[in-house]
């Protein structure tokens, strides 16, 4: 092929792309098994952010300050207070 | 300009080589081509990943909703679009193959290529049928023998023909240069001028035979 731009005679066909035709080409394709294979996404609600909330009463500063330490203990928020209650239960 | 469509449920065919040969080919004809890589494996990013030929721009990850509008936008004067599709029975096969102005349908000469490659050409059949309009289709045989033409490929192209299909010539041969565009980028030109790059195979005679499929794409598209 030489260097001169024959290509630029070319012209593309007109091709309608309405909704009812896509559905058509879609029932074509199905029929043959050409299916919507678009991957699916995970199901379920997303996890939600982390708040290091306790309790809606809890004041912030005490629920930040049990977070920081069950951080710093290794242990779950829920485990750090397990063990409160073991010590609270003991004195009583 | 045309919106060329290489498509085939099965992977492996050649369809990534046959965009990267088509997309290389017209540039240098100094068109200004589009080329759509909508497969997961990404070939042809990758292609571009180390460098676009001039008058090429590629867009990539374009799914079963943005196939259409996408094809449509890109679509315009002097401009070619080519779509390189996934190797799978999928809606977004059937949806690129109704803006197609030409389907290239890839098959290496072996029975389970045919057998495959013959959904894609059913349902670019069945689109018009629906449609009401043509879509003109081809076979384009890949990697074939450089030496001899085998008794399978000799087979399956009669075939073919006998089955009203058009077939194109030549056939894409099995070139080293073709595989190893995707590690180098740019075109077989680049590739033949640049003796950093290490083919191991004959470049010149891998650019004849694309520059001969080319123009046979061409008149088709005429």
């Amino acid at each position: 092929m030489s260097g001169s731009n024959r290509l630029a005679g070319l012209k593309a066909r007109p091709k309608d792309t309405t909704v009812e035709e896509v559905r058509r080409v879609d029932e074509v394709g199905e029929a043959r098994g050409f299916l919507d294979r678009t991957p699916r996404k995970k199901p379920g609600r997303k996890p939600s952010p982390r708040t290091h909330q306790l309790h809606p009463k809890v004041f912030p500063w005490v629920g930040e300050a049990i977070a920081a330490e069950a951080e710093r203990l290794g242990v779950t928020q829920g485990q750090l207070i397990e063990l409160m209650w073991e010590k609270y239960e003991g004195s009583h | 300009m045309p919106v060329i469509v290489m498509a085939s449920p099965k992977g492996g065919v050649g369809k990534s080589t046959c965009a990267v040969l088509l997309a290389s080919e017209f540039a240098r004809m100094r068109a200004d081509v589009t080329v759509l890589d909508c497969d997961p494996n990404k070939s042809l990013t990758r292609w571009a990943s180390h460098g676009l030929p001039a008058g090429v721009t590629l867009k990539s990850e374009i799914g079963r909703s943005e196939i259409v509008p996408t094809i449509r936008s890109a679509d315009g004067d002097g401009k070619i679009v080519i779509v390189d599709l996934e190797g799978v029975a999928s809606q977004l096969v059937s949806r690129a193959i109704s803006q197609a102005d030409l389907v290239i349908v890839p098959m290496q000469p072996t029975a389970l290529d045919a057998e495959i490659g013959s959904e894609a050409l059913a349902l670019v059949r069945e689109e018009e049928e629906a449609l009401g309009r043509s879509i003109r289709h081809a076979v384009v045989l890949t990697k074939t023998s450089a030496a001899v033409k085998s008794r399978v490929q000799k087979e399956l192209e009669e075939q073919l023909r006998g089955a009203g299909i058009d077939v194109i010539e030549p056939s894409l041969v099995a070139r080293a240069a073709f595989s190893e565009l995707f590690a180098y980028g740019g075109d077989l030109t680049a590739m033949m001028n640049d003796p950093e790059m290490m083919t191991g195979g004959k470049v010149d005679k891998a650019l004849i035979n694309a520059q001969a499929f080319a123009e046979a794409v061409y008149e088709r598209l005429k």
